[in-house]
């Protein structure tokens, strides 16, 4: 043991480096959340709770075609169609197990009409499972809440993929600004 | 008298775990002890037991893919990519050069955050508190990154077979640029507190010694693999995605010990950095899914309803799979944070498989528990259960 070594054992510099490195912390910003009082925004995109596209009249967008419940990976959509007047497919009940949904929103990209989402909506706990079973019309009362307006719009601009430009080149595709590459 | 000498020298039983807090999840093993001294060690696998293998069979090559996020749930995006991958090379079709660097990305963007997960709990179970505080404290920075790439923090589901699930935005570019900017300084901030630490040194210097020959034959792999000193690393010998286009470098350790695993994974972070950065600068444009590939990529949405075709290719797609006609089978393996990550597929033709199978390196490790733990003290035994870093989810399946 050299005499650096020893006089490294004996004064405990490294312990003492690691203590004057969670002195520096203890003077920094709490990174931590008061949750509960304190909330963090979910950022747009945020795979939460689900609802159904109202229409501009008020009506449901989904045509029953079924095509969320034939991917969702846990079996969690149910639709009941019926025919109509003038044999139209109706929607009769449209219904959403959110105790078994696993959030991949496959089911979003899976309708060819965009008329289901996931909204950012996350603290929805409640104390009964049937408070949790989404119906037909407390998913429509989940768009008309959480989504109706602008917020809609944006949503299937951004995350109903995959878009034509998806397979393409689009103008302005986000590189790193001053990379050297180019 | 002599009863009581017999009764001294029987050894004792012990269950650690299955809820034990240092096991990270649901692994059991069965200690018997002579003393202190650990005689025996069986690991009990299969609590957390999903039977993902035969769910991935009973499901659409594309509706499985959330079942990959569940199984080593802290780095969730390198299973999917392992997954996208297998099915890939399954059919004969490549991702695109823009996703595939993304891909790269994100891939790496897991290893950290699960090597910080892992150096967090490690250095927590050996008795080092603040080392977990502020390594968590970055995990959430590259959660929330993940967050504004796909919209989930844990479970991505982000890749896709045939390219990603959206492009990424220049908001998430400089975001991240700046974290590769400035996580190197925490990774020191780590080191300083652990690196040289008398305790650490102690707990994790000599002990789970496994040499490299050995470590071969159990079939170890990653990180646990390279603190032997075995220069094996699937993105190095079978470079899939953008690997082979940035230049990064291997660590390896030399005895084989828990010190080294953990300079192992340490420095993997930094390089981890380095090819993150690099993909940034190199980041090619294009489209982000493959465009010849209609009978495994869902059609674009505008075309849906406006393209006969596109129409027939989605709704057959959804409701039955990638009809595709082609049988086969693939194994397909990736460097997870882990190991070795493999999935080997049987293809009949039809859109699921005919069979799965996981090749996860949790379980590999598990096995090696005892060759490590025996003639170990029974603190010993947490330290090696951190240093192969074991994540039951995957373990189980």
């Amino acid at each position: 043991m050299t005499f650096n070594e020893l006089t490294k054992r004996i004064f405990m510099t490294e312990i003492l480096k690691g203590m004057a490195l969670t002195l520096k912390t203890m003077f920094t910003k709490p990174v931590t959340r008061q949750y509960p009082e304190e909330k963090r925004e979910a950022l747009p995109g945020f795979r939460g709770l689900h609802a159904l596209v109202r229409k501009s009249d008020s009506s449901l967008r989904c045509v029953g075609c079924g095509l969320c419940a034939a991917i969702c990976p846990s079996r969690c959509i149910s639709i009941y169609t019926s025919e109509g007047v003038d044999h139209t497919k109706v929607v009769d009940r449209y219904e959403v197990e959110v105790l078994k949904c696993l959030f991949c929103g496959f089911c979003v990209e899976a309708c060819p009409f965009g008329a289901v989402v996931l909204t950012e909506h996350f603290e929805y706990s409640d104390y009964s499972r049937e408070a949790l079973f989404m119906t037909k019309e407390k998913l429509l009362n989940n768009w008309d809440k959480f989504m109706a307006g602008k917020k809609g719009e944006q949503y299937f601009e951004k995350y109903w993929r995959p878009l034509a430009e998806d397979f393409g080149t689009p103008e302005n595709q986000p590189v790193l600004k001053n990379r050297r590459a180019d | 008298m002599a009863t009581a000498q017999k009764k001294l020298k029987k050894e004792l039983t012990i269950n650690l775990g299955p809820q034990h807090p240092s096991t990270h999840g649901v692994l059991r093993l069965v200690l018997d002890l002579d003393g202190e001294t650990v005689v025996k060690c069986t690991p009990h696998v299969g609590y957390l037991h999903r039977g993902t293998e035969k769910l991935g069979e009973n499901s659409t090559y594309l509706s499985a893919m959330p079942l990959m996020d569940r199984l080593d749930y802290v780095s969730s995006m390198t299973n999917d990519v392992a997954y996208c991958l297998a099915v890939e090379r399954l059919f004969g079709i490549m991702a695109p050069e823009r996703a595939q660097y993304i891909r790269t990305i994100v891939s790496e963007m897991t290893r950290i955050s699960s090597h910080i997960l892992w150096l967090g709990t490690h250095a927590l179970d050996i008795g080092a508190m603040t080392v977990f505080l502020y390594s968590f404290r970055e995990r959430e920075w590259i959660l929330d990154l993940f967050e504004m790439l796909c919209g989930a923090r844990l479970t991505v589901s982000y890749p896709r077979i045939g390219g990603v699930r959206n492009d990424v935005s220049q908001e998430f570019i400089d975001s991240l640029y700046k974290f590769t900017a400035e996580f190197p300084a925490r990774i020191l901030e780590y080191e300083t507190l652990i690196d040289q630490n008398r305790i650490w040194l102690q707990r994790t210097k000599g002990i789970g010694v496994i040499s490299a020959e050995e470590a071969i034959n159990w079939g170890l792999s990653g990180p646990t693999l390279r603190g032997s000193g075995v220069t094996y690393d699937i993105r190095k010998h079978f470079p899939y995605d953008a690997y082979d286009k940035v230049d990064f470098d291997v660590p390896v350790g030399q005895h084989g010990d828990v010190y080294d695993r953990y300079r192992c994974r340490m420095e993997e972070m930094r390089q981890s950095i380095r090819i993150i950065r690099q993909c940034l600068e190199k980041l090619p444009r294009g489209p982000v899914m493959a465009p010849d590939a209609p009978k495994l990529t869902l059609p674009a949405k505008e075309k849906v309803l406006a393209d006969m075709e596109s129409m027939i290719h989605h709704f057959v797609l959804i409701t039955k799979g990638p009809m595709t006609g082609q049988s086969g089978e693939v194994y397909s393996a990736i460097e997870a944070p882990k190991g070795e990550l493999g999935i080997y597929f049987v293809s009949d033709g039809t859109g699921k498989p005919y069979r799965m199978r996981l090749r996860s390196p949790s379980f590999v490790h598990v096995s090696a528990l005892p060759r490590l733990s025996e003639g170990a003290l029974v603190a010993d035994v947490i330290a090696n259960i951190g240093s192969v870093d074991v994540v039951l989810g995957e373990c189980d399946r």
